[in-house]
């Protein structure tokens, strides 16, 4: 917009510069009269004369009658400063001139009365020049509310001044020409406003004479007027040339207009304008030409713009959201100007206003003495531009300001640049703004400043940071994460030297954490560490805590927390130890219920995909008053050691008390680190984050503001207190155990048991707190099958009940006993086909003679190889059993403790404590094998037992009553065990439920457990003194077996010669003898049997294996050696006779048998199936002489 | 010949930023922020009818003693703003225009890549060193 | 010429792939294949709005959606533009591309939303991008036609 020719038309700047430029002028103050309203004296207070100063320059219009009848609209300005310098351009444009003066004084005594009046008078002297008339308002002493009306002392203005010392005490001096106004500083004044209107309207009447005198001089004669650098320019031009003439009229027009506007004549004025801008561009008097427009366009937009008003310098509060710029709504000023313009020619259009400014500028700007006036012009266009609401005109005009050069005092510059960051706010320019309140702050302390004033400085550097899109509140600039990082960065730098230099060091300390806490991600390596080093020294001064700091312009700078110095990569709630969890007593829950997936369908609004923050409950149970703990991931970002101190957890909803925690963080490496504290009430407890204080400040970290991702907060129940158990047992720890099943296990107990043997252990309990034990519930939970586990493991419940309550620091004791229960026998197949024969058929001979007491340890092997892998038992033994049917095994098994008491009972919570116990079980002995064979009393039979010494030891064995025998280690001997057979009475039940189809397993069980119950084998082991019971539980009989072991339901008597047959005793007889032979049974059932056969039969047996049969040769049975019995009744007795004659001589055997025939019909008992063959045992034996 | 060519996202952040001599870029970043004001103004719905600018070239923004900023604004109101220093004289308007012209393309070149999320500030080593030769006349 | 149905195949092998073995019809989740087309929007409308001047309102952007970019996209202009001057805005395609080949009538009709759902995605991306932020939904009534419906948030 400048002109390109700059500063051709102006001399060199020998001269003075004109005058202090004056950058809040409007436009609307080229049509005021120019008022100085000045402090005078010392007596009277700035605020009083503050409050009169906007009291008068409320009066800023004042309409005013002419003489010939038409109004005059005439406005004022008020100054409360007035270079006299300035008064040198007003004939360049009239409204720079002073015209009147009103002083404001007080004085309490005469002298001071002089003084204040000798001071007006000296400021009369000073704005001689110009002034037209003065007032000066002078407050009094309180007195007496005598006179309530101030009192008017002077007559007329200037020239009489009559002190008529009415009832005053004080008098103003004889030389004092000035009409003084008397107040008392606390009345109301009523009629301050008159007296002022009454002084504009004196004024006014100068003015306008002297208006009409310029008026009515000739064009033609006027003199030139100049401004003030141009005078010698023209010394000794030839002042009547034409173009001089012209000049001379056409700045006089100019002149004239200007009075014109003042005196509330804008037509005229305008008039005026038109024709001095038409006669100057004549001569191309471009200063004057600019002035010429510059009046046209001012005058136009007193008409257009007629409300346009100078906005009160309101305090921008950084703070605050700003408020919105000044944007009037262009149609309410377009509709009214308009109307006006039609009225009153020569009114520039809205758009034209700015041209002529534009033009104007141009003008002055070839001239470097009018650089002032550029400026001036510059500011006033702009301000029409913005009331026009338009901002790029404006700030195009704004634009210009900087571009002239004026050598200004650095006071000047700033309210240069003040004044344009205002401007700049008003059209919502605000990073312009926001860069001229910079340049506005670096002038403050510039080298060049004769005064640096930090403190100002910082105060418009705060202002700037709006404009730079920064917030105070790091949260809210968190959030917004918009603007220009790296100027944003060197603009808060600037901010904390201002404010460390202004001794703002709390202030200075709180930038720097925002810097650092909002600026992170943006800042170099370098920068962070640097920056970090700066905020450590900074706090030094003064300590950084997160409490909002308030300005004295009522500024609020919000809490800055280094949420992410140290950078907290994980924080997690610490569940209590698995055994001190509290739980709910009621039934725990199954978590059963299938795992539903919900798919969230989000409608991404955005290219960035949501963030999932987890669910910030926690699932288990804080108890009050004992320790809770938080552990925490920290990362220092920074690249040396980073201390920080007094960590605590930020905690809402119950009481919690935190302990302190200091923590020196090497770079870059993930530290661990516990908070820890008391919840002193039970209820919700919620977890925000925590507190630091790092590099000097003291931080609230909340997890919200955090970098990563964490929920809002964590919650956490927290229950009332428990009590505390402390367990232990009088058995040894285990090594190890796998704690599978369980974690909550306190202690363990270990023990190693042959099997068979038992042993106790007592379990002590200790209440460890104050609170006493009133429930406690003990269980035991294993692998193993239920009875199983009830066999090895037993406690008394009554026992435990007795011990409640466990008072606190009490101890109690209960007993465990604990049983090595194992399956002695080998899984043996005596049922199965795949027996060794000896056991089969050899058995009633070789073995028959050397049974009693007698080792057969020579079978060993062949019993020993019977051993096969599927199990010989009814049930009730686990795989455990099986797999390792010899080798030592351990049993886990796990008492668990239930207990609660105290508050924590009442609101249903309880602690679970495991005791582990680990049973090792050592085989002891095993059965390997075993067979029956009938006993020399038919009340009992033999039950014959293989069986091996599975220890290291020796073994002492008690297999029967008062029988013992020794058994070294790992060797085997063969016992016979004379066992009551099993009675009928057991098995009459089978008997008679027959008919509803039992299998014949049930009595195999009958009979196995008859033979479980009567055997125990007793061992010791002398060299570990320990004893213990092998029990035969389990064992299996074939059916062979089963008819020695049970009582026969036939009762048999044989009688040979009339004698009867005594079991195991040997019979002879000559050969040739004839032996008569008498066989009965009865039946000792409660049913029939039917379909009998009764037999005898001899063989011989070569104790090879071999049994012949073939006796023809041998001898001769007379009669029938067989005997069908059709039906034999309950009780009755059949018997068969026959006689035997032997003819050679030898051991025969005598196998008497009762069966049912082959392909007899049905009907018999379920003993005597189809093919079943009795025998009466053992077999008799004769010896054939 | 530019001095100074910056990237400005919808909401008025830097994208990118390159300018010829690094040692100037603080420097030029305050005038390139500046510049925004004028750019917003320009686009102000709210401004007279009529005035509005139909083209995505803006012109001139605003000319200091050193230098004359040039701004253009994309119809997805991303800005690209060229600084050329004041003393160079001979680049004409439609220079400026081709130049904005090019760095379009580039732009849209750009968020046509995987690798950048439209948004976010652009770290393309390429991009940087096509937008070089553009202002820089090389190309 | 092959590119353009290279365009159809590609995106009928995007439904496909994304869609999956999904043979729930009801509530099905298309809000990936949405999310695509978004993206893609967002990033074509930098390149298709290159040398077009700055668009006076929403409707002169609506329409340049009408025109080029439909051109741009589906080598042919939306048939019919109707507005309610309050921020809805529906385009009717007669011969909607993507779903031209599927059937003339109303077989298929069930699975026409996986088909449409792209290309709501892409209109919503790309007026995102010229800063009207809006709800993009489509009408299959009979295919081969469709009509999208454009509602504007205002905030």
């Amino acid at each position: 917009m400048r002109s390109s020719v700059s500063y051709i038309l102006s001399s060199s700047t020998t001269e003075p510069n004109m005058s202090h430029p004056d950058y809040e002028q409007f436009s609307h103050d080229h049509a005021a009269i120019l008022i100085l309203l000045k402090h005078i004296g010392s007596q009277l207070k700035p605020k009083t004369f503050n409050k009169f100063y906007d009291r008068i320059s409320k009066i800023n219009e004042v309409k005013i009658t002419d003489s010939t009848g038409q109004v005059r609209n005439i406005t004022v300005r008020f100054v409360k400063e007035h270079p006299v310098e300035n008064n040198d351009w007003g004939d360049f444009q009239t409204h720079r001139r002073l015209l009147g003066l009103v002083s404001l004084g007080k004085y309490d005594s005469q002298t001071e009365l002089n003084e204040v009046c000798r001071v007006h008078e000296s400021l009369k002297v000073k704005y001689n020049a110009t002034l037209y008339d003065s007032r000066c308002v002078l407050f009094g002493p309180a007195k007496d509310s005598t006179s309530g009306s101030p009192t008017d002392v002077s007559s007329s203005s200037e020239d009489t001044s009559d002190p008529k010392t009415t009832v005053e005490e004080y008098t103003t001096p004889s030389n004092f020409k000035t009409r003084a106004l008397f107040y008392e500083e606390s009345s109301v004044c009523s009629d301050l406003e008159n007296q002022i209107t009454e002084f504009i309207n004196s004024l006014f009447w100068v003015l306008e004479s002297k208006k009409l005198e310029r008026s009515r001089e000739k064009l033609e004669r006027v003199s030139l007027l100049y401004a003030p650098f141009e005078k010698k320019d023209f010394v000794g031009l030839d002042m009547e040339s034409r173009q001089n003439k012209k000049r001379c009229t056409g700045r006089m027009t100019k002149h004239l207009g200007d009075l014109c506007l003042q005196a509330g004549l804008i037509a005229e004025s305008l008039q005026y304008y038109t024709n001095a801008a038409d006669i100057l561009k004549g001569v191309n008097d471009w200063l004057w030409l600019g002035a010429a427009y510059e009046g046209l366009a001012a005058a136009s937009a007193l008409v257009l713009y007629p409300n346009m008003q100078r906005n009160e310098h309101f305090q921008r509060i950084g703070s605050l959201p700003e408020g919105s710029p000044k944007k009037p709504n262009p149609e309410a000023h377009q509709n009214n100007p308009t109307v006006v313009r039609k009225n009153i020619p020569n009114v520039l259009a809205p758009d034209d206003i700015s041209k002529r400014y534009r033009e104007a500028i141009i003008h002055y700007s070839k001239y470097q003495n009018a650089g002032i006036i550029e400026t001036e012009a510059s500011f006033k266009a702009a301000r029409i531009a913005v009331e026009q609401n338009h901002a790029l005109q404006a700030a195009s005009f704004l634009q210009n300001v900087v571009y002239i050069n004026l050598s200004l005092s650095e006071q000047e510059k700033i309210q240069r640049f003040e004044t344009l960051a205002d401007l700049y706010t008003q059209i919502g320019f605000n990073r312009k703004a926001a860069f001229c309140l910079r340049l506005a702050a670096t002038r403050y302390v510039s080298p060049q400043n004769p005064n640096p004033n930090w403190s100002r400085c910082y105060t418009l550097m705060l202002q700037s940071l709006s404009g730079h899109k920064l917030l105070l509140d790091p949260i809210e600039m968190q959030e917004a994460d918009q603007g220009w990082a790296v100027l944003q960065i060197q603009i808060l730098q600037d901010l904390i030297v201002a404010a460390k230099r202004a001794g703002y060091s709390a202030l200075a300390t709180r930038h720097m954490t925002f810097l650092l806490q909002t600026m992170w991600p943006h800042l170099s390596p370098t920068e962070q560490k640097e920056l970090a080093i700066q905020l450590q020294s900074l706090s030094v001064q003064c300590e950084g805590s997160p409490v909002p700091l308030v300005l004295d312009s009522g500024v609020v700078v919000p809490p800055a927390n280094l949420t992410d110095i140290p950078l907290c990569a994980g924080f997690v709630l610490r569940d209590s130890k698995p055994h001190l969890r509290p739980k709910v007593i009621e039934k725990e829950k199954e978590d059963t219920g299938p795992f539903l997936f919900t798919p969230i369908h989000f409608g991404t609004g955005s290219l960035d995909r949501r963030k999932d923050k987890s669910n910030p409950k926690m699932d288990f149970l804080w108890v009050e008053n004992e320790v809770c703990e938080v552990s925490l991931k920290l990362i220092n970002p920074l690249p040396f050691e980073l201390k920080v101190s007094n960590m605590r957890l930020l905690t809402s909803g119950v009481v919690f008390e935190s302990v302190p925690e200091t923590i020196v963080l090497p770079p870059d490496v993930p530290t661990s680190l516990t908070l820890s504290g008391w919840a002193r009430e039970s209820g919700e407890l919620e977890i925000a984050g925590y507190s630091t204080h790092a590099l000097g400040v003291k931080s609230n970290c909340r997890l919200k503001y955090m970098s990563n991702t964490f929920p809002f907060m964590y919650k956490i129940d927290v229950v009332p207190g428990l009590p505390v158990l402390q367990i232990s047992t009088s058995l040894p720890q285990s090594a190890s155990f796998s704690n599978f099943h369980d974690d909550n296990i306190v202690t363990s107990a270990s023990v190693s048991l042959y099997h068979g043997e038992g042993a106790q252990c007592t379990v002590t309990l200790t209440n460890d707190s104050q609170i006493p034990i009133e429930m406690l519930d003990v269980t035991i939970s294993s692998v193993l099958e239920q009875n199983l586990q009830d066999e090895i493991f037993r406690f008394d419940e009554e026992e435990v009940k007795r011990l409640l309550p466990l008072l606190p620091d009490q101890t109690a004791t209960f007993t465990v006993s604990l049983y090595a229960a194992a399956n002695f026998l080998a899984p043996n197949t005596a049922t199965s086909p795949s027996l060794p024969h000896e056991l089969n058929s050899g058995l009633f001979s070789s073995m028959s003679t050397s049974l009693p007491g007698n080792s057969l340890s020579r079978v060993n092997s062949s019993f020993r190889s019977s051993n096969s892998g599927h199990s010989s038992l009814a049930g009730g033994l686990t795989a455990l059993f099986q797999q390792q049917p010899i080798s030592s095994s351990a049993v886990e098994a796990q008492l668990k403790l239930r207990y609660s008491g105290g508050a924590g009972l009442e609101s249903q919570h309880c602690r679970t404590s495991t005791v582990f116990f680990m049973v090792e079980m050592l085989p002891s002995l095993q059965v390997t094998n075993w067979d029956v064979m009938p006993a020399e009393t038919s009340s009992q039979f033999y039950l014959v037992l293989d069986i091996i010494n599975l220890t290291t030891q020796e073994m002492e064995l008690e297999y029967a009553h008062a029988k013992c025998m020794l058994v070294e280690a790992q060797e085997s001997c063969r016992v016979p065990v004379p066992v009551d057979r099993c009675p009928l009475s057991k098995l009459s039940d089978f008997y008679e439920e027959y008919n509803h189809s039992k299998t014949s397993v049930d009595v195999d069980k009958i009979c196995s457990e008859h033979i479980a119950e009567q055997v125990n084998l007793k061992w010791l082991l002398n060299a570990t003194d320990s004893s213990g019971l092998a029990s035969l539980k389990g064992i299996t009989l074939n059916s062979r077996m089963l008819d020695v072991v049970r009582m026969s339901p036939l009762q048999w008597d044989v009688k040979i010669n009339g004698d009867a047959i005594h079991a195991q005793e040997d019979l002879s007889c000559e050969a040739g003898d004839c032996m008569e032979l008498q066989m009965s049974i009865g039946n000792s059932l409660e049913t029939s049997i039917k379909e009998l056969a009764l037999s005898v039969q001899f063989y011989q047996d070569y104790n090879n294996g071999t049994l012949n049969y073939r006796m023809d040769t041998r001898l001769a049975i007379a009669g029938t050696p067989k005997k069908i019995l059709s039906v034999l009744e309950p009780q009755e007795t059949a018997s068969h006779k026959c006689n035997v004659i032997f003819f050679t001589p030898g051991l025969y055997k005598m196998d008497i048998q009762c069966y049912t025939p082959d392909g007899a019909s049905v009907s018999t008992g379920p003993l005597i199936n189809t093919g079943h063959v009795w025998k009466f045992t053992p077999p008799v034996s004769i010896q054939v002489k | 010949m530019a001095v100074c060519a910056a990237i400005v996202g919808k909401e008025n952040s830097p994208k990118f930023f390159c300018c010829v001599n690094p040692d100037e870029e603080l420097n030029f970043q305050y005038k390139v922020l500046s510049s925004l004001d004028i750019i917003e103004e320009k686009l102000n719905p709210t401004n007279k009818p009529g005035t509005e600018i139909k083209e995505l070239y803006l012109g001139m923004l605003y000319s200091l003693e050193t230098c004359k900023i040039y701004g253009y604004v994309t119809n997805t109101k991303i800005k690209f703003i060229i600084v050329v220093d004041s003393s160079n004289l001979q680049l004409r308007d439609n220079e400026i225009r081709s130049m904005f012209s090019k760095i379009h393309s580039e732009y849209a070149d750009m968020v046509s890549n995987p690798f950048y999320t439209p948004g976010e500030p652009i770290t393309s080593k390429l991009f940087a060193s096509s937008i070089k030769n553009i202002i820089t006349g090389t190309v | 010429m092959a590119d353009d149905i290279l365009l159809d195949l590609l995106h009928s092998e995007i439904v496909q792939y994304v869609v999956g073995n999904n043979d729930n019809m009801k509530d099905e989740d298309l809000s990936t294949l949405e999310y695509i087309g978004f993206s893609t929007g967002y990033r074509i409308i930098e390149r298709l709005t290159k040398e077009m001047p700055r668009f006076k309102d929403e409707l002169d952007t609506m329409k340049f959606i009408c025109t080029d970019f439909w051109s741009a996209v589906y080598k042919k202009q939306i048939d019919n533009l109707r507005t309610n001057h309050q921020g809805v805005y529906v385009l009717q395609d007669n011969v909607f591309r993507f779903l031209s080949r599927l059937s003339n009538g109303k077989q298929y009709l069930e699975v026409a939303p996986r088909y449409v759902t792209f290309t709501c995605g892409v209109i919503r991306g790309s007026l995102a991008n010229l800063n009207i932020q809006c709800l993009v939904t489509a009408e299959v009534q009979s295919l081969p036609s469709c009509k999208f419906h454009i509602q504007v948030q205002r905030t």
